[in-house]
C-alpha cells in the first residue's frame, strides 16, 4: 500500500438537486467514516430547533427504539461510533450525523460491516422512533431539558465564552450573532409537533453533503449511493453567501464589559477585515494572523506573554466565512488598559512593516506544519473540505500550501489598512 | 541486534534494536503521517522507594516522590530549559511519572533527528545544584497541595489506601510536603545513576521515519556502554485481602463522588497472560455496568448514577485492581445494589451473546486507536511493562473465550475484595 500516493482530495461521486456524495480515499487510516452534513441558514427562528433535532433522533429508531438497543447494536458492529450535533460555519448552520467503523478485513468473518453501519446511520436520520406521528414525548422533553442546560452552562468554559460573546456583540443584528444552540427563550416555545414538522422539512429540503473516507469497497459505495438517490427528493442546492459589507460599519469602537465571579479577566478584541475565504487577499490574511498571534513564535505571544508576563494565554484567530479576526487573552483585570495598548502596538508594528525575515520564515513553517498535520486526522480532512464547499472556494490542502508559499513578506503589512477594530469585550473579575 | 516483526492481520510492523548496554529501541512505522512521536522511558516510578543498587548488598531507601522530583529537574540544564530547546526545533515536549515508570517525549513534524538527539541526550545529563533542588521543593509543594484539593484525585488515592496497607502504590506519586523536604542532590544523583542507566530504559518512535537512522542515533548516544546488572527492587509482601471495605472523607464538593473497586487477590503473570486477564476484566466491567447493561439502566433510572459514571482498570506486575466511579447521592446504596447483583453469580450475570458483542466492540476500539500516533506510543509504553506488545491485543481478543471470562469473573469480582471510597460534601 503506497500511502504517499493518497492525495486525500474529495471526489464527487454523486450530485443531484442539492445532494452530493464525496469520496475521500485514504488507505493510511484503519477506519472508514460516513458523515452527513445538512446546511441551513443560521437564524434565530430555526437555531434551537436545528440543535434539538439530532439530540432527539439519537434516542432511538424504529428498528432500535431505545438508546440501550442502539448502544448494543453499535457494539455488535465492532464498536462502531456515532456522533451528531450542530456547528456554525459563518452564517451557515450545519446539522451533522456521522459514523466511524473498522473495515471488513479486521472482522472475524469478513462481514459486510459498511452496509450495516450505513443502514443504522440512515435509520437514525430518516427512520426515528415515533409515537402518533410525533417524537416519543419522553425523548422530546428530556432532550429539550438537556439542551436548555447546555445553553445555560456555556458560561462555565470562560475561554470560548469570551470569544463567542465578542462575536455576538460585534454582529448583534446579523445572523452570525446567533448562538450555535439558539436561545433558551426560543427553545422553550418549541412543541413536539413543531419539532417534528421542522425535522421533516429539514431532512427533505435542506442541501446535504455526504463525505465518505477510508477505503470502502465499490459494492458498499454503490449501496450507499442508491439509498441516497431514492431517499432524497430534489431540493435547492446550497447557495454560497457573500459576506459583503452589509454590516453597520461603526466609526467608534464598541466597548462591552461583563462581570463574573472569576479570578482571571478575559479580554477579546474583535476586528473586521473585509477579507474572507475566496478574497484575493485571503492567504495574506492567514499569514498576517499567524505573524500576529498564531503560536509561540507570534508577536502577541512573544511580547505580551513571554517578555512582559501580562497574559497567561494570548492568541489571534480568523473567522474565514465572515472575514473577522479576534484576539483573545487571559489577563489580570487591573492590567486591561496596558494589555489593550500593547496589543494595538503589535498591530502597528506589522502596519509599519516591522516583520523580520526570521519571523516570516518561522511563521511560514508553522502554518505549513499545521496544514500538514490536518492530513493525519480524517475528521479534520472532512471538516476542511466542508468549509471549502461552504465558502465557495476550491482549494485542496496542497493548493492552500502552494498559495501561502507565494505570499511575500511585505504583502502581509500591505493589508493592515483593511483591519479595523470593531468591538472590545471584557469579562471582568469581581 | 535487530528484530523486525510484522503484524499482517492489522497491517502494522515493529522494529526492535538491542544495544549492548541493554537499551532497547523500538520503531513503529506509520507511513504517510506527518507527525512523529518519540518517548524515552525508565522503569522507575513512585513505587520504587526501596531498591538494591547493582554491586551493593544493602537496600537503599529514598523519600517518597523522588521519581517525580527527578522528572521535573531533568528539564533544567546549565544553559537553560530543555523545553525551550525543543520549541526552537518546532517540537512539543512533555513528561509524566506514574506508579511504575517515568517517560519523556516529544511530537514534531520537522527536525525529527535533531529532536531525537536532544531527547536521548538531556535525559542522560542531570544538572543539579542545591539551590535548584530547594527551589523545586516549592514548586512541587504547590503541585502536591493542588492535588490534595482535588476531590477526584483524593477519592482514588483513598481507595488505594483502602485496598492496601503497605503496597507502595498507595503513596502519592509526587510524595508529601514532608517527604520532599528530605530530598537532596545526592539522593537524586543516586537514583539517576541507578535507574537512568540505558539497561533500564527503552525508546519508542512512531511515525514515518527510517528505523536505521533511529538505531544509528542510539548507537552514537550509548557508544560502548556495557550492560548493568538488573536493579533489585524491594517491595513489601503481596497483600491478598483489602485493608478496609469503606473509607470516606469530607471535602468542598456539591454532591458525593465515589469509587467502588475490586482488588485483585492473586498474582497475574506478565506477558500475554496479563493482557488477556486485563481484557477479560474490562469486558466484564462493560458487561455488568456498561451503558448497555441492565444494571446501568436500573442505577441510572433510580438516580444512583449519572453521565459522570465511568470505569477503569489497572492490571500490573505489583498491583492490580478495577474501579467504577462517578457522582452519586447515595454511594453506599449503590454498592449494596452492585454487591447483590454479584451474589447472584456467573450464571445469572453473564450472557454469552453479550460477551461476543463486547469482544467485538473492544476489537473495533483497539483498531481505531491505531489511527493515532500518540495513542499507539502511549499504549506501547504501558503494555511493554506488562511484558507484551501493543499489537498483541488483536490476537488476544480473538483467542479470549467465554469460559475464561467466567473464571476471571469468579476470581476478581469478589465481594470480599471490594472497597468503597467516598468524598462527601462538608
Amino acid at each position: 500500500m503506497n500511502y504517499k500516493s493518497d492525495s486525500m482530495e474529495p471526489e464527487c461521486i454523486y450530485s443531484y438537486g442539492g445532494t452530493s456524495i464525496f469520496m475521500i480515499s485514504c488507505s493510511k487510516f484503519k477506519t472508514n467514516s460516513i458523515s452527513f452534513f445538512f446546511m441551513d441558514d443560521l437564524c434565530r427562528e430555526r437555531a434551537a430547533k436545528n440543535a434539538l433535532v439530532p439530540a432527539v433522533l439519537r434516542r432511538g429508531t424504529q428498528r432500535h427504539p431505545t438508546q440501550r438497543e442502539l448502544t448494543l447494536h453499535l457494539q455488535e458492529l465492532y464498536g462502531a461510533s456515532f456522533d451528531c450535533g450542530v456547528s456554525k460555519k459563518g452564517e451557515t448552520h450545519v446539522i451533522y450525523f456521522s459514523v466511524e467503523f473498522i473495515p471488513d478485513k479486521y472482522t472475524a468473518k469478513s462481514e459486510s460491516l459498511g452496509k450495516n453501519v450505513f443502514d443504522m446511520l440512515w435509520d437514525i436520520i430518516f427512520d426515528p422512533f415515533l409515537k402518533d406521528n410525533n417524537f416519543k414525548e419522553e425523548y422530546f422533553l428530556q432532550e429539550k431539558e438537556n439542551l436548555s442546560w447546555l445553553i445555560e452552562s456555556r458560561i462555565n468554559d470562560k475561554v470560548p465564552y469570551a470569544v463567542d460573546r465578542c462575536y455576538e456583540e460585534m454582529c448583534k443584528g446579523e445572523p452570525f450573532g446567533v448562538y450555535v444552540y439558539g436561545s433558551r427563550d426560543d427553545l422553550e416555545q418549541i412543541s413536539n409537533t413543531d419539532l417534528f414538522n421542522h425535522y421533516d422539512k429539514m431532512i427533505h429540503t435542506l442541501p446535504l453533503n455526504i463525505y465518505i473516507t477510508g477505503n470502502l469497497d465499490g459494492e458498499t459505495t454503490e449501496y450507499i449511493t442508491e439509498k441516497v438517490k431514492s431517499g432524497r427528493k430534489h431540493c435547492q442546492p446550497y447557495k454560497h453567501k457573500k459576506p459583503g459589507a452589509d454590516y453597520l460599519s461603526a466609526d467608534t469602537v464598541n466597548y462591552v464589559t461583563e462581570k463574573q465571579d472569576i479570578t482571571q479577566g478575559k479580554l477579546t478584541l474583535g476586528f473586521r477585515t473585509d477579507i474572507w475565504a475566496g478574497h484575493p487577499d485571503y492567504y495574506r490574511l492567514l499569514l498576517y494572523n499567524a505573524v500576529l498571534g498564531g503560536g509561540i513564535n507570534s508577536k502577541l505571544f512573544k511580547n505580551i506573554r513571554e517578555r512582559s508576563g501580562l497574559a497567561y494565554y494570548i492568541f489571534s484567530t480568523i473567522e474565514k466565512f465572515k472575514g473577522l479576526m479576534v484576539i483573545s487573552c487571559g489577563i489580570e483585570t487591573g492590567k486591561r488598559n496596558q494589555v489593550e495598548n500593547m496589543i494595538m502596538e503589535q498591530l502597528n508594528e506589522i502596519n509599519n512593516g516591522k516583520i523580520s525575515d526570521e519571523e516570516f520564515t518561522t511563521t511560514m513553517k508553522t502554518v505549513k506544519s499545521g496544514i500538514r498535520s490536518l492530513k493525519d486526522d480524517h475528521r479534520q480532512i472532512v471538516d476542511f473540505y466542508l468549509s471549502q464547499f461552504i465558502a465557495g472556494t476550491n482549494d485542496s490542502l496542497d493548493m492552500l500550501t502552494y498559495k501561502l508559499e507565494s505570499v511575500k513578506k511585505d504583502e502581509i503589512s500591505g493589508i493592515s489598512g483593511k483591519i479595523k477594530l470593531d468591538t472590545v469585550y471584557f469579562l471582568e473579575g469581581q | 541486534m535487530k528484530i523486525s516483526k510484522q503484524y499482517e492481520a492489522i497491517d502494522e510492523a515493529m522494529h526492535e534494536y538491542r544495544h549492548k548496554s541493554g537499551f532497547k529501541a523500538y520503531v513503529i512505522p506509520k507511513r504517510g503521517y506527518s507527525q512523529k512521536f518519540a518517548a524515552i522511558t525508565t522503569k522507575f516510578g513512585s513505587i520504587d522507594n526501596k531498591f538494591i543498587i547493582p554491586g551493593e548488598e544493602k537496600a537503599t531507601g529514598v523519600p517518597d516522590g523522588v521519581a517525580h522530583f527527578l522528572e521535573h529537574k531533568l528539564f533544567e540544564q546549565k544553559d537553560g530549559s530543555v523545553m525551550d530547546k525543543f520549541a526552537a526545533l518546532g517540537a512539543s515536549p512533555n513528561a509524566y511519572t506514574t506508579f511504575n515508570l517515568t517517560s519523556y517525549h516529544f511530537t514534531t513534524i520537522e527536525n525529527f533527528t535533531e529532536n531525537l538527539k536532544l531527547l536521548l541526550e538531556f535525559v542522560q545529563n542531570p544538572y543539579l545544584t542545591d539551590e535548584s533542588v530547594e527551589r523545586e521543593k516549592e514548586i512541587i509543594g504547590q503541585e502536591i497541595r493542588m492535588y490534595e484539593d482535588n476531590p477526584n484525585w483524593k477519592v482514588f488515592f483513598n481507595l488505594l489506601r483502602a485496598f492496601y496497607k503497605s503496597n507502595p502504590v498507595r503513596i502519592n506519586i509526587a510524595g508529601s510536603i514532608d517527604s520532599i523536604r528530605s530530598i537532596d542532590r545526592q539522593t537524586l544523583y543516586t537514583c539517576h545513576s541507578a535507574f537512568y542507566h540505558p539497561s533500564n530504559m527503552i525508546l519508542i518512535v512512531v511515525g514515518d521515519v527510517d528505523e536505521e537512522e533511529v538505531f544509528e542515533l542510539v548507537d552514537k548516544q550509548f557508544g560502548e556502554t556495557e550492560q548493568n546488572e538488573e536493579i533489585r527492587r524491594v517491595y513489601p509482601e503481596r497483600e491478598t485481602a483489602v485493608a478496609e471495605n469503606y473509607v470516606e472523607q469530607a471535602m468542598a464538593v456539591s454532591s458525593p463522588i465515589f469509587q467502588l473497586g475490586f482488588m485483585e487477590p492473586g498474582e497475574v503473570e506478565k506477558g500475554e497472560n496479563m493482557i488477556m486477564y486485563e481484557s477479560a476484566v474490562k469486558i466484564i466491567q462493560d458487561m455488568i455496568l456498561g451503558r448497555g447493561s441492565r444494571l446501568y439502566e436500573r442505577l441510572y433510572s433510580e438516580g444512583l448514577i449519572n453521565n459522570s459514571f465511568d470505569m477503569d482498570c489497572n492490571i500490573e506486575e505489583n498491583y492490580a485492581f478495577s474501579i467504577f466511579g462517578g457522582e452519586s447521592p447515595d454511594p453506599a446504596r449503590l454498592r449494596d445494589v452492585v454487591a447483590d447483583f454479584l451474589q447472584k453469580g456467573v450464571k445469572e450475570s453473564l450472557d454469552e451473546q453479550d460477551f461476543e458483542r463486547k469482544r467485538r466492540a473492544m476489537t473495533g476500539r483497539f483498531i481505531k486507536q491505531l489511527n493515532f500516533i500518540d495513542k499507539i506510543a502511549h499504549g506501547f509504553i504501558s503494555v511493554y511493562y506488562k511484558g507484551a506488545f501493543i499489537f498483541d491485543y488483536f490476537d488476544v481478543y480473538d483467542k479470549i473465550t467465554f469460559g475464561y471470562v467466567n473464571d476471571v469473573f469468579r476470581r476478581h469480582f469478589n465481594i470480599s475484595n471490594m472497597a468503597l471510597s467516598v468524598i462527601k460534601p462538608l
